[in-house]
């Protein structure tokens, strides 16, 4: 059997590794920055991205992050310069931290609390004999019905 | 502990405390403030590049070891014109001091607007137009006005976001010197 098709197979299989492990997904530097374009708020308005504001300060961003992508930054990189100069709220979706840490951990905390609760209130329950009438305790029923009965 | 109850008044006690610690840590961490002060105090000043009325290119390097006040502002901006009374009473008391350098960065107004303007209020401050609003971005501007101060050395040394009164100025002034208050 030829081996051109596992040949060509493992060729196929390390491109696309390859192109799955590249940081940026081989994608463009227009691409990458209209990226980041959507996930930076435009510092001079209220709830606009950069990609969807047209104001200066959004101008000059898409300017400023295609110029860093075509330079050869990362995103992290260029993410945080920009994190640095604004702060988190220029980032529409802010990393976890504070606040936001309490909304979203509370409820997970409070769902492993109980469960853990559960489990132990399970084992303790198996853990508690089964009660059964014995054959003592099903003749003394039986004596006290027959009295019962034998009773004017 | 054998008694399940204990586990579960562990558990809220947890709970609470993690509750109680978070919200002590966050009190008066209001996310927006955030947007109110800049995030460059301190930090080395942006090496800008803007483009006087009066002609050529002026860098911060032009202006290294003086003490620089820059406010970014636009005609159209109303704070912007309810602040120029205080700039001006600000620039008259410093005007003659070598050590003082003040900039006025046109964020993204039309030149002859800005001409215009500048010639109607007689401001005799430095005024430069701001190509592509490189500067605004640099200094992480959020809008107008907001004014910076920098020291001799370059460091950002106050900031101002939203109209500065004559106080406001002196204050940031004496920060970027130096000097206390």
């Amino acid at each position: 059997m030829s081996k051109a098709p596992w040949v060509l197979l493992a060729v196929v299989v390390a491109v696309a590794l390859v192109w799955a492990a590249w940081p940026e997904g081989g994608r463009s530097a227009r691409e990458r920055a209209r990226d980041l374009a959507a996930e930076l708020r435009c510092p001079d308005c209220e709830g606009l991205s950069v990609a969807d504001s047209s104001t200066s300060s959004a101008h000059a961003i898409r300017a400023d992050l295609l110029r860093r992508f075509r330079d050869g930054e990362s995103d992290d990189d260029i993410r945080q310069e920009y994190v640095d100069r604004f702060g988190e709220s220029i980032l529409l979706n802010p990393e976890g931290g504070g606040l936001g840490v309490l909304v979203w951990g509370l409820p997970v905390l409070v769902l492993v609390v109980g469960a853990g609760g559960l489990a132990l209130a399970l084992r303790r329950w198996r853990r508690e004999p089964a009660m059964r009438a014995t054959r003592a305790d099903e003749e003394l029923v039986a004596r006290a019905r027959a009295e019962r009965v034998d009773a004017p | 502990m054998r008694h399940p109850t204990r586990w579960i008044a562990l558990g809220v006690a947890v709970v609470v405390v993690v509750v109680g610690v978070v919200l002590a840590t966050q009190v008066g961490d209001d996310p927006r403030a955030e947007t109110q002060r800049s995030q460059l105090v301190g930090h080395a000043a942006p090496s800008f590049s803007v483009k006087p009325l009066e002609g050529g290119t002026l860098t911060r390097a032009d202006l290294a070891g003086r003490t620089v006040i820059v406010n970014f502002w636009n005609t159209w901006c109303a704070p912007c014109r309810a602040e120029l009374p205080d700039l001006k009473r600000f620039w008259a008391r410093h005007r003659d001091d070598p050590s003082v350098a003040f900039v006025g960065i046109v964020r993204d107004d039309g030149e002859s607007a800005v001409r215009e303007y500048v010639a109607a209020e007689a401001i005799d401050w430095t005024i430069a137009r701001d190509p592509a609003a490189r500067a605004a971005l640099d200094f992480g501007t959020r809008g107008q006005p907001e004014t910076f101060a920098i020291s001799p050395e370059g460091v950002i040394a106050g900031a101002q976001i939203g109209p500065s009164s004559v106080r406001d100025l002196e204050v940031m002034l004496d920060a970027a010197r130096g000097e206390p208050r």
